[in-house]
């Protein structure tokens, strides 16, 4: 166990934490160049893509130190992303140690900060690190000063690095062994074994990634999962290199996997504890949460006859993230389909992309929303996730909304800029902190149902995309909430729903009305677009009847081409939503998300 | 014995138009070595056909027919009555455009049996004329008229083009106005439609003109139906209207989804169900005649719907489908499926319909592909 080192490492994206951890594999002779992908271990294609890690693995690595000692290091990774913060935080629990890596360029930033307080808070022992120190545009000493004045550490204590030349990262692995604790725990002790991953793999069932605290884990083992009390026989047990290598059992301070014929990943939280069925610790390790989705949309099939598709496609879909929610709902305009809960915008979107791209679904999303809880003028308290759910206005006595606590980071002439964005989002100021006299972090608490829709690339578009943002629930408020409904030709488009607040919802609506006239097609009947708050139309618009759509010529060698133009058109119109009369083309009930000023 | 109509290509033009995306050649050296191979392909087919078919309608496509020798022409036309069956009333039509004759190569043109006349003038307006990169003029295009009326010719058409940018309502109509007052009993009223790959295309993409609006488009459309149809002229197609008894009966076969041989370059054929088509290209058409004896590019076996789709498409498009007609040939699933829809386009003015034909209106016709688009 002296011999063990196991961290993580905790950057902004983009700040390079994956080229660090290609660096260090490459030192320590874990994967040859050759076997490096561009980053190793973003195994998603979507990962890839985004750049960003979303789900969390673990690498062993072997390094023989300048001491002469053998040492194992074990790399914990740890999503990069705000919907991710708690499975950041059980990546976190598991490690004694995290390198802090900060881009040269571009400094200290919103995750930097909230990544570290929850590293801190989970009382580990932080390595900074400035990467791309060889970019012309790196602001090293600036940047040491950001971070002298956010740890309180020696200037010597930083370590300059740049993964992709590989400068520092000798440094780096020296640095871990000689400050980071090694592991304390006692393998004589009743098994106590944190999961701070788990993955699903078709063959096996769900696989957990482990770190051991105390006593020793073995095949053949009976286990019990704590948060729900599962029992399960371990089948497997190894360590993870780039595959899995199976060693048969492990100790107090490793870091490993089992497998244990699971069905799915709700049997293998994230923050749960195993031990032994037999002899096992009394409590679980702490920490743990059951984590809740914080936004909802409806997912519904482009085609109605593909709703039993969708469902097979979401229910394989959960057996590998234990995060997703769904249940069936029915909309009058657009069939059968599922509500579905997601831990945030990011994840929402992942969710949606990967049903499209793996499991080859075609969907119509909702607009996203967050849960509100409505309070009854008897008392009555109830949770509504879909806005078509809202009870009539006569019966409510408050409703509560989600509300969060924002950490913005920007350069600090982008402040104003910023304080306004916050106003026209119903954001309450804090308190500013400034990390160097360029650089403030400042607090807001903001509704949710304002942060999901484009709240984000308005602070990147404000702040010419120098302003980071981070944030965490904290609670429900009362707020000032309507139900704003959309009609067409009288019709309630029950998707197209929303709740909003009382000052926003004249806006919301003539906006709403806008875009709908820009996106459905003239039609052969005059189309009137309305918003409503109870029987009551607060915008209109007018989308004219159509007056000519036919094509000039068709004669003998036309008519295989105008055929399946036809049959072309016949199609789309199959992906046409019917409300009453009116066809409404599915872009309709997302482009909402995109409303202009 | 069956109806069969026969379409023959000639791909050659005095100069390309800037709308023009028809396969259309301007370079002339190889006139006569075309039609030789024209002469080829009919012989490939008619042997077959012979047993079959009786031809009721030829068509002369372009291209500009009336650019070429009408001899060359009379050499086809003989040939087609050498070897396959032709019927006595015979509709016989060349596409020809104004300034490519005079009246001794009108009365050759007469001398082949050639008996419908369809003119490409597009319009009278001077400027049109010369933006739609026409070699004629507004005289020339009545002359033209005139003169094929005077040696005889009682079956003319002309074709006019509306919707092109900056053209008025007033331009439009005095243009229809110009139409009717000649001796022509049939007219083919166009919408201008922006074709990829032609010189106006480009123009538009390069902000060099501007096409006009939808809803004028419509107002255009609406006007030319209603000033026809005072004149005289029923609408029997989108964009064709004639006096009576003089529909176009080759195209009038197209639209009732009858049978047709396709000649020449880029020509199609619908025979037996299916649908082939010619090489465009003039080198591939003549070395594939040659070597074969015949140029097909490529086919398709029309399946059962398929069928059923063209069949209801192209009579609605023309001159009204016939239910009883569409029940013999392809069952009631069509009319089951889309009883409903069809009460309501009665109810809003879109068809009108007596015992088992229905129609569409003007206000039909003008949004036939959205209607059409609409059925199951």
């Amino acid at each position: 166990m002296n011999n063990i080192r196991n961290f993580c490492i905790i950057a902004h994206i983009d700040h390079g934490k994956s080229t660090i951890a290609d660096g260090l594999l490459e030192f320590t002779g874990t994967v040859s160049q050759r076997e490096l992908k561009a980053q190793l271990l973003d195994s998603m294609d979507l990962e890839r893509e985004r750049g960003i890690t979303i789900k969390s693995h673990a690498i062993q690595m072997h390094y023989k130190a300048k001491d002469e000692n053998n040492y194992t290091l074990n790399l914990i990774d740890t999503p990069g992303h705000v919907d991710f913060s708690y499975e950041v935080s059980r990546s976190l629990a598991a490690c004694e140690g995290a390198l802090l890596v900060v881009d040269a360029a571009q400094g200290v930033e919103a995750q930097t900060i909230s990544n570290l307080y929850l590293a801190v808070d989970a009382g580990l022992e932080i390595i900074p690190v400035i990467n791309k120190i060889d970019l012309p545009s790196a602001m090293t000493d600036t940047v040491k000063n950001q971070i002298i004045e956010l740890i309180g550490c020696d200037e010597s204590d930083i370590i300059l690095a740049s993964a992709k030349t590989r400068v520092g990262i000798e440094e780096i692995l020296e640095t871990i062994i000689r400050k980071v604790p090694h592991p304390q725990g006692d393998e004589n002790k009743p098994l106590q074994a944190l999961i701070f991953d788990s993955m699903f793999d078709p063959y096996r069932g769900a696989i957990a990634y482990i770190r051991v605290f105390n006593g020793v884990i073995r095949e053949k083992d009976l286990i019990k999962f704590f948060a729900h009390d599962q029992r399960y026989q371990s089948e497997e047990l190894g360590i993870l290199r780039l595959r899995r290598i199976r060693t048969g059992e492990l100790k107090a301070g490793d870091v490993g996997y089992v497998i244990a014929g699971i069905k799915d990943v709700h049997d293998t939280k994230v923050g749960d504890t195993i031990t032994l069925s037999k002899n096992g610790a009394e409590n679980p390790l702490p920490g743990y949460k059951e984590i809740k989705p914080m936004v909802y949309s409806g997912l519904y099939p482009t085609n109605s006859d593909d709703y039993e598709d969708l469902r097979d496609a979401l229910e394989k879909f959960r057996l590998n993230d234990s995060a997703l929610f769904f249940l069936p709902e029915t909309s009058a305009a657009l069939g059968f389909g599922f509500r579905c809960g997601f831990l945030g915008m990011l994840h929402m979107e992942i969710v949606q992309e990967r049903l499209e791209r793996e499991y080859d679904q075609s969907i119509v999303t909702t607009l996203p929303n967050v849960e509100y809880y409505v309070i009854s003028k008897n008392g009555e308290k109830i949770v509504v996730d879909n806005p078509a759910d809202m009870p009539d206005a006569g019966t409510i006595e408050r409703i509560e909304e989600p509300y969060i606590k924002a950490q913005i980071v920007t350069p600090s002439e982008y402040v104003g800029n910023i304080m306004k964005l916050a106003m026209e989002k119903r954001g309450q100021y804090k308190n500013t902190t400034y990390i160097d006299p360029t650089r403030a972090d400042i607090e807001f608490e903001f509704p949710l149902s304002e942060i999901i829709f484009d709240f984000y690339d308005k602070l990147k578009s404000t702040t010419r995309g120098y302003a980071s943002l981070d944030y965490e629930y904290i609670g429900n408020r009362p707020s000032s909430l309507t139900k704003l409904d959309i009609m067409l030709n009288g019709e309630k488009v029950d998707a197209l729903s929303v709740i909003v607040h009382h000052d926003k919802a004249y806006e919301w609506g003539r906006k709403v009305c806008t875009k709908l006239k820009d996106l459905i097609p003239r039609q052969m009947f005059e189309i009137a677009i309305q918003a409503g708050i109870g029987n009551k139309v607060i915008a209109r618009t007018t989308v004219k009847a159509l007056r000519k759509n036919v094509l000039a010529k068709c004669y003998g060698g036309d008519i295989t081409r105008k055929r399946k133009l036809l049959e072309k058109q016949k199609e789309g119109k199959k992906r046409m939503k019917q409300v009453g009369n009116v066809e409404i083309p599915q872009e309709a009930f997302l482009a909402v998300l995109q409303l202009e000023d | 014995m069956q109806d069969l109509s026969l379409y023959i290509h000639i791909p050659f033009c005095d100069h390309k138009c800037i709308y023009c995306d028809f396969y259309s050649i301007i370079k002339h050296e190889n006139i006569n070595q075309y039609f030789n191979s024209l002469l080829t392909e009919l012989s490939f087919y008619s042997e077959n056909l012979k047993k079959k078919y009786v031809i009721k309608s030829i068509f002369f496509g372009g291209g500009t027919p009336s650019f070429v020798n009408p001899e060359l022409l009379n050499s086809v036309i003989t040939k087609i009555r050498e070897e396959l069956n032709v019927d006595d009333r015979v509709e016989i039509t060349m596409e020809t455009n104004p300034g490519t004759v005079d009246k001794n190569k009108i009365l050759l043109v007469k001398s082949t049996g050639i008996n419908r006349i369809s003119i490409g003038i597009q319009s009278f307006d001077e400027t049109e004329l010369k933006f739609l990169t026409r070699i004629h003029d507004r005289e020339t295009a009545i002359k033209t008229v005139y003169d094929f009326y005077e040696s005889g010719f009682e079956n003319i058409s002309i074709d006019l083009m509306f919707n092109l940018p900056g053209q008025t309502k007033s331009v439009w109509t005095s243009n229809l106005k110009q139409a009717v007052e000649l001796p022509v009993n049939h007219i083919s009223a166009y919408s201008l439609i922006l074709e990829k790959g032609t010189i106006l295309n480009k123009m538009v993409l390069d902000g060099k003109v501007k096409m006009q609006d939808e809803d004028y488009d419509a107002d255009l459309y609406e006007l030319a139906i209603q000033f026809l149809s005072d004149n005289g002229y029923r609408q029997y197609e989108v964009s064709n209207f004639s006096k009576k008894g003089f529909e176009c009966l080759h195209n009038l076969a197209y639209w009732r989804h009858k049978e047709y041989l396709g000649l020449g370059t880029s020509a199609h054929s619908f025979i037996n169900n299916k649908r082939w088509w010619n090489y465009s290209s003039l080198r591939m058409y003549m070395n594939s005649v040659a070597s074969k004896g015949y140029a097909v590019r490529s086919s398709e076996l029309l399946k059962p719907d398929e069928l059923r789709e063209e069949y209801v498409m192209l009579n609605l498009r023309g001159p009204g489908l016939n239910l009883k007609e569409l029940y013999v040939k392809y069952g009631n699933t069509w009319y089951e499926h889309n009883k409903k829809y069809i009460d309501k386009l009665f109810q809003s003015g879109f068809i009108i319909r007596n015992d088992n034909f229905i129609k569409f209106t003007s206000r039909g016709y003008a949004l036939c592909d959205e209607i059409l688009s609409n059925f199951h």
